[in-house]
């Protein structure tokens, strides 16, 4: 058995109107690559946020072996890598897309210190891995989500966390876009050694390296399992209250409607 | 002309009012580049009406006046980082009240105010040439803080003007930078409130951000090309209202949204985004 490096027990966020997160609770074991699904609404973001440390919550929360509340230190911080859904930058923004990447080392170097040669060429390497290095000095601003959406990913790797938390990092990309953010992702998951925990709702835009699946429906888990058992028409169809059903093609797993 | 601007330079007024020139100039506008860059117009807005009401208010008591605008302006930063931190409350709703609700203490306090109301007004569009040594050296003081804040911290600044979320997220303490702002904002409004006053302040604190905005990609440059105009419009606004005998804090605005404009007209990054829709079609 690994090392459980994320561990949730009874997990409730409560706001004014409702109950977002309901007595949550799953293991996360070093290297795993986990899917957290459900429909709109679920409290998939929710929960991600209450692993980031920008939520506050009820419950048992350990990371990397140690109890956490909401507030995090900074040495938790840097061990937790954060990547957004594709977010809206003014095209007039002062930033160019080297730059982007490198405020994913800021936190890691700490107050005082600059970004060394060191720290230039591990951005340039990483962009060079997401294929976007050529674009290093174009404002980021003027690139395509897609591109945007790949320096955000080699943005979250430079800060070397061990935890790399994805929120829809694929929604509002074009689907030729999506599959190539979405093999990166595998290629992250493998090379860097990483834990991920993905969030999403779309089931056939899955990154290939996703065994496990815990599917959340009105804050509950429904389903903590391997991912064919959960991409099962059935399973699916409760879990969006409609007739799904699921299909292979070339090993892979589709849903459409039923 | 130049030979009388050297002598009216001699006098220690002049002198005094020059050296708030560019001080005013650096500090409002290296603030104005947070402000634009983190879309918050408004924190200009409740900061100088929190300094005129603290400003108003100490006259009421007979207190320091620009010692009350400064704890006003503090207590109002205060406030507005928790608030603004709140997920059930939309940052600029929050300045939108507090920018209302000070605005009518500052009212309420002129309208009971017994003495003369011409000093409290002089507070709402500032007086150069009464400045004294002491209004000189905290000016200096806070605009020196402000330049060290930028230098130190600008690696922390880049991440948090970029999104703050992703900055907490990487290990960066945002919170602590937002704050710092919010405390440096309070702190040059209150100190600014004799040079330009509390209701041109706003133009200062907007205009050399959003002149920069036109004209570069790189923000250490964003600094530099604010600070300048900041300071260009602040001085030649002087000289103007000197020689054409025109208020001084109206020059020093009017300046301002000139070069504002004239960065608009020629502004390089709105040239190249035209071309790429040229380009790539709409």
């Amino acid at each position: 058995m690994g090392e459980h490096i994320i561990e949730l027990e009874g997990i409730t966020v409560r706001k004014t109107d409702g109950v977002l997160l309901d007595r949550i609770s799953f293991r996360v074991l070093r290297n795993e690559f986990i899917g957290i699904i459900g429909p709109n609404g679920a409290g998939k973001t929710t929960l991600l946020n209450v692993i980031a440390g920008f939520e506050r919550f009820r419950g048992t929360l350990s990371l990397f072996g140690r109890r956490e509340s909401w507030r995090r230190s900074r040495a938790t911080r840097l061990r937790i890598g954060y990547v957004p859904q594709l977010f809206q930058i003014d095209p007039a923004f002062p930033i160019l897309a080297s730059e982007a990447v490198m405020t994913g080392a800021a936190g890691r170097l700490g107050l005082f210190r600059s970004p060394g040669r060191q720290e230039r060429e591990k951005a340039i390497r990483l962009m060079e891995m997401m294929r976007v290095a050529h674009l290093a000095d174009r404002p980021l601003g003027q690139l395509s989500g897609g591109e945007r959406q790949k320096v955000s990913l080699a943005r979250a790797i430079l800060q070397q966390p061990d935890v790399l938390l994805m929120d829809e990092p694929t929604a509002n990309l074009d689907i030729a876009v999506q599959k190539e953010v979405l093999d990166l992702i595998s290629e992250i998951h493998r090379q860097e050694d990483l834990t991920v925990l993905f969030v999403t709702h779309d089931f056939n835009m899955l990154p290939a390296a996703m065994r496990r699946a815990v599917l959340l429906d009105h804050g509950s888990t429904v389903f903590d399992g391997d991912i064919d058992t959960a991409m099962a028409g059935k399973t699916l169809s409760a879990l969006f209250r409609y007739p799904l059903q699921t299909f292979e093609r070339n090993g892979r797993r589709f849903v459409s409607y039923g | 002309m130049v030979e009388h601007l050297a002598d009216i330079l001699a006098y220690p007024p002049i002198q005094r009012a020059a050296i708030a020139c560019v001080l005013c100039g650096v500090s409002c506008s290296l603030l104005s580049v947070f402000i634009i860059l983190m879309k918050m117009p408004l924190i200009g807005v409740s900061m100088s009406h929190a300094a005129f009401a603290g400003a108003v208010l100490g006259m009421l008591f007979n207190v320091n006046p620009a010692l009350t605008g400064f704890i006003l302006c503090l207590l109002a930063a205060g406030i507005l980082g928790p608030l603004s931190d709140r997920t059930d409350m939309a940052p600029e709703n929050v300045l939108g009240i507090m920018f209302s609700f000070l605005m009518g203490l500052a009212f309420l306090g002129m309208g009971i105010l017994t003495r003369t109301k011409a000093v409290a007004l002089n507070l709402m569009w500032g007086s150069l040439l009464s400045l004294s040594q002491t209004d000189i050296v905290i000016l200096a003081l806070i605009t020196l803080l402000l330049v060290l804040f930028v230098l130190l911290f600008f690696k922390e600044i880049r991440s948090v003007l970029f999104n703050r979320r992703l900055a907490a997220a990487s290990g960066v303490p945002e919170r602590i930078v937002y704050y710092a702002l919010l405390f440096l904002t309070g702190a040059v409004v209150s100190s600014n409130l004799a040079t330009v006053g509390g209701l041109l302040i706003f133009a200062l604190l907007v205009q050399p951000g959003a002149t920069a905005l036109q004209l570069t990609y790189n923000l250490k440059h964003f600094f530099i090309i604010s600070a300048a105009s900041g300071i260009v419009a602040c001085v030649s606004g002087l000289v103007v209202s000197y020689i054409f005998d025109l208020p001084s804090g109206a020059s020093v605005v009017l300046t301002a949204t000139i070069i504002f404009a004239a960065a608009y007209v020629f502004s390089p990054k709105r040239r190249m985004a035209k071309l790429k829709k040229k380009e790539y079609g709409p």
